[in-house]
């Protein structure tokens, strides 16, 4: 019996198969299918710059009032075999993009995730993107992948789209840049934009690798310039090599693992401590796995609920406050009650999802 | 708009809270929202101080 060969980057399986980074942590794209959806839990999200939408995606907006919506399955389409989720976006006007606008869907990499790609070197890899996207509007697309901290390197693409509302696949190789400096820790390091509509002075040839700030390439379609257009991903990967492989489809529950580096909801069975008759501080362990930094918090539920555990609840009237945290978890601050017993020990539960607060550590 | 927030147990300053979600920030360098805290400093605003006694 004839055995597969592996080296360092490519693997030959017995009858003649080759393809590059089949195991392991193939797809450097978190949430690529779209399937985690912490903060908003379906709703809809207007698309503001930098709020966040499904997980790890964000959008990218300088043109100063939302210009579309981003939901997940927004219109219940079907989805591409094999997957059950899509990011979708709606056009909410007919806009003109300003020279100086960028508007479109993104997510930053972290640069412990792609520091073997050896960019910003001689070593550097080439990568493959791949994505199903499907959209009301047909013509040439357009993204690019930058240098996520200073935008020291950018690489403008283009992709056709060649049938209205049809999913189509889509495959892009690109070459490792030589120039730009690679966050390669716990910063941004690769910086992937899908462009919606970007100015004149934001855009330039595709295809090779620059230091002007090309975010997307000259001529691409805007979605937000027809009223109502309609542009819908998922199945997006970005792996290592010249050859786009079959979708790393990871376990829901390392995918939400992934996800919740950068953002992760906690409430019911916290436990806490009154400070006062008013204020309790509640212990926030991230027992799994630290934060990628020290998270930002805000509050998912206003009128957060307690209990002394044998006779009597409360109810806060302002939620989480505030907290003190580390990476590795913390404390957090509940104010408003009334009649709580200073020094007394009370647990967190009975709240609407589960979830009290939101910890956010987004690159 | 910005304001101070303070650690009820240490009495210290730990961390500012972002008025338009009240969205309560680290004082962390590698903070995505810290970073965009520092760069409105720079621009020569102030944060609200914090209340006392009372988080």
């Amino acid at each position: 019996m004839a055995y597969g060969t592996i080296n360092a980057d490519l693997m030959t399986t017995s009858d003649g198969v080759s393809s590059s980074g089949l195991y392991g942590f193939k797809n450097r794209i978190i949430n690529g299918a779209m399937v985690i959806d912490q903060r908003n839990a379906g709703a809809s999200v207007s698309g503001t710059t930098g709020v966040y939408t499904l997980d790890r995606w964000t959008v990218q907006n300088n043109s100063g009032s939302a210009r579309f919506n981003v939901q997940q399955n927004v219109n219940s389409v079907t989805p591409p075999a094999g997957y059950k989720y899509y990011l979708g976006i709606t056009s909410t006007s007919a806009y003109s993009v300003a020279a100086t606008d960028i508007l479109g869907i993104q997510q930053f990499i972290e640069g412990y995730n792609t520091a073997d790609f050896a960019w910003g070197t001689a070593s550097a890899t080439a990568i493959t993107l791949s994505f199903w996207v499907r959209s009301s509007l047909t013509g040439t697309f357009g993204g690019s992948v930058v240098e996520g901290a200073a935008g020291s390197a950018l690489y403008p693409f283009t992709y056709t789209i060649s049938a209205a509302n049809t999913w189509e696949q889509k495959t892009v190789t690109i070459a490792g840049p030589t120039i730009g400096t690679w966050n390669s820790t716990n910063g941004r390091s690769i910086q992937l934009l899908f462009s919606m509509g970007t100015g004149s002075s934001f855009t330039g040839t595709a295809g090779s690798w620059t230091t002007s700030s090309y975010y997307a390439p000259t001529g691409a379609t805007s979605v937000v310039g027809t009223n109502g257009a309609t542009f819908y991903i998922t199945g997006v990967q970005l792996e290592k090599g010249s050859t786009a492989t079959s979708f790393d489809y990871r376990p829901y529950s390392a995918e939400l693992s992934l996800c919740e580096r950068y953002c992760r909801k906690m409430g019911d069975g916290l436990f806490g401590k009154a400070a006062s008759s008013t204020t309790l501080v509640v212990q926030s362990p991230f027992n799994l796995q630290p934060m990628r930094a020290t998270p930002t918090i805000t509050s998912t539920d206003s009128s957060v609920k307690i209990s002394d555990i044998t006779s009597a609840d409360f109810t806060s009237s302002a939620g989480v406050t505030g907290g003190t945290m580390t990476q590795y978890g913390g404390r957090i601050t509940i104010s408003s009650f009334t009649g709580l017993s200073s020094g007394g020990m009370y647990i967190v539960y009975d709240n609407t999802d589960g979830s009290i607060v939101l910890f956010s550590a987004e690159l | 708009m910005y304001k101070l927030f303070k650690d009820v147990n240490r009495n210290i300053t730990t961390s500012v809270i972002r008025l338009s979600d009240n969205a309560c920030i680290p004082f962390d360098p590698a903070n995505t929202d810290y970073q965009a805290y520092l760069k409105w400093v720079a621009e020569g605003n102030t944060p609200t101080p914090a209340d006392e006694g009372t988080q």
